[in-house]
This record gives structure tokens, sequence and C-alpha cells, in this order.
């Protein structure tokens, strides 16, 4: 039951993450386009402070960023294995997504940002602790 | 390749002789959440994981894990009775 709990909490935190990292973008996109109205800018601060708290909740006090990004010789045998698996949903995942995105992009002939390059990195980075915490009861 | 499903009697070893989940992963070298994952057979531990589980109980590998299902003591006890 308190295992079912933390999965749910986990899973809500990494959609939390994930959307406020897609509105940050779309949001700049559009406004890049258009104009920059309070609104906008409200909204904009609005999806970073979501992402900065469900980032911080979801993903480094729970401790999935540290146990992702830890150095081997740091992990036993299973979270190898587990890190491993991960580390392959998670390469596949981004590559379908970078590919789809790139597609896009070339189709609508939209140039692609910094702000984008910098989400695909964090996005490429959180990918592998949010299948851990989407993923694993026991974490 | 699918792997087979490793009985043990980790949690029951673990338990007689009063060790903590804790104590028992930092003798064999691994996080205590293994230990967790190890006793509800969910993770089937390498050869030489086996050999150092069983020698911190001082048993052979095949009296600690089993690749049937493992009578727990009270069975064996009313088997011989």
């Amino acid at each position: 039951m308190e295992a079912q709990k933390s999965i749910t909490s986990r899973r809500i935190g990494v959609i939390l993450t994930f959307a406020s990292l897609a509105a940050l973008v779309i949001l700049f996109e559009y406004c890049k386009s258009t104009q920059w109205t309070p609104l906008f800018i409200a909204l904009g601060i609005l999806s970073l402070i979501v992402l900065g708290i469900s980032f911080a909740l979801t993903f480094v006090k729970s401790g999935l960023w540290g146990f992702t990004h830890k150095a081997l010789k740091k992990l036993d045998e299973r979270e190898i294995a587990l890190t491993s698996k991960n580390l392959r949903y998670a390469y596949a995942i981004f590559s379908i997504f970078v590919l789809l995105l790139l597609f896009i992009f070339a189709l609508t002939e939209t140039p692609i940002d910094m702000l984008m390059v910098a989400a695909l990195l964090l996005f490429a980075h959180l990918l592998p602790a949010a299948i851990l915490a989407w993923t694993e009861k026991g974490m | 390749m699918e792997n087979r499903k490793i009985y043990n009697r980790i949690g029951a070893l673990r338990k007689e002789r009063s060790m903590t989940r804790v104590e028992l992963a930092e003798k064999i070298g691994v996080n205590f959440q293994t230990i967790g994952y190890l006793e509800r057979e969910e993770y089937n531990p390498s050869l030489d994981l086996a050999f150092r589980i069983s020698d911190v109980f001082e048993l052979s590998v095949d009296t600690v894990f089993s690749t049937k299902p493992l009578k727990s003591l009270s069975q064996l006890l009313n088997k011989k009775s």
C-alpha cells in the first residue's frame, strides 16, 4: 500500500516535471514569434517554479538523480543491472523523441534555438531517473 | 534468455541470527535495498554474491539457494517427526 502510494506520487512528480519543461519550451517558441505579454511572462515564471520544485522533490530529494549519476564502482550488482536497463530504455526513448522533433522542425522549417537544446539536454539527463521513478516500486 | 527464479532462505537465516538488513548488506558489500530484493526473490544474485551470502551464514550455497521452492524449517521438522 505504502509502496503503491510512493510510486503514484513519484509518477505525478515525473509528469509535472516534464509537463512544466514542455510548457516552458512551447511558451518560449510561441512568444518568440508573437510577443512576451505579462500573462505569458507570468506563465513562464510559473512553469519554471513548478519545474524547479518537482525536479527537487521527485529527482533530487528521492535520490533518483544521484542514483543514475553515481560512479559504477559505488553501485552493487543489482543497481548496475537496474541502471543499465534504464539507460537502454532512456536511450531508445530519447532517440525516437529527438528524431521526431527534428523531423517536425525540418518540415515546418523552424530553427532550433538554445532553449530547445538546453531543454533536450535536461530531458536526456532526467529520462533514466524518470524511468526508474515510474517503474521501480522499491526505490 | 529468461532467467530461472532462484529461491533462498536469506530472510529466515538473517532473522535467526538477529541481523538487520543493513548489517547483512555491509558484510556482503551491497546496498541494504538489495537485501530486500533478494529476500523477496525479486533478484537473482550472481555466483560471487551467492558465495558471499553463504559465507556470512557459514552454510553451503545449496543450503541457502535453490532452483526449487524451499520448505520452511517448521515444514521440514514436521516431516521428520
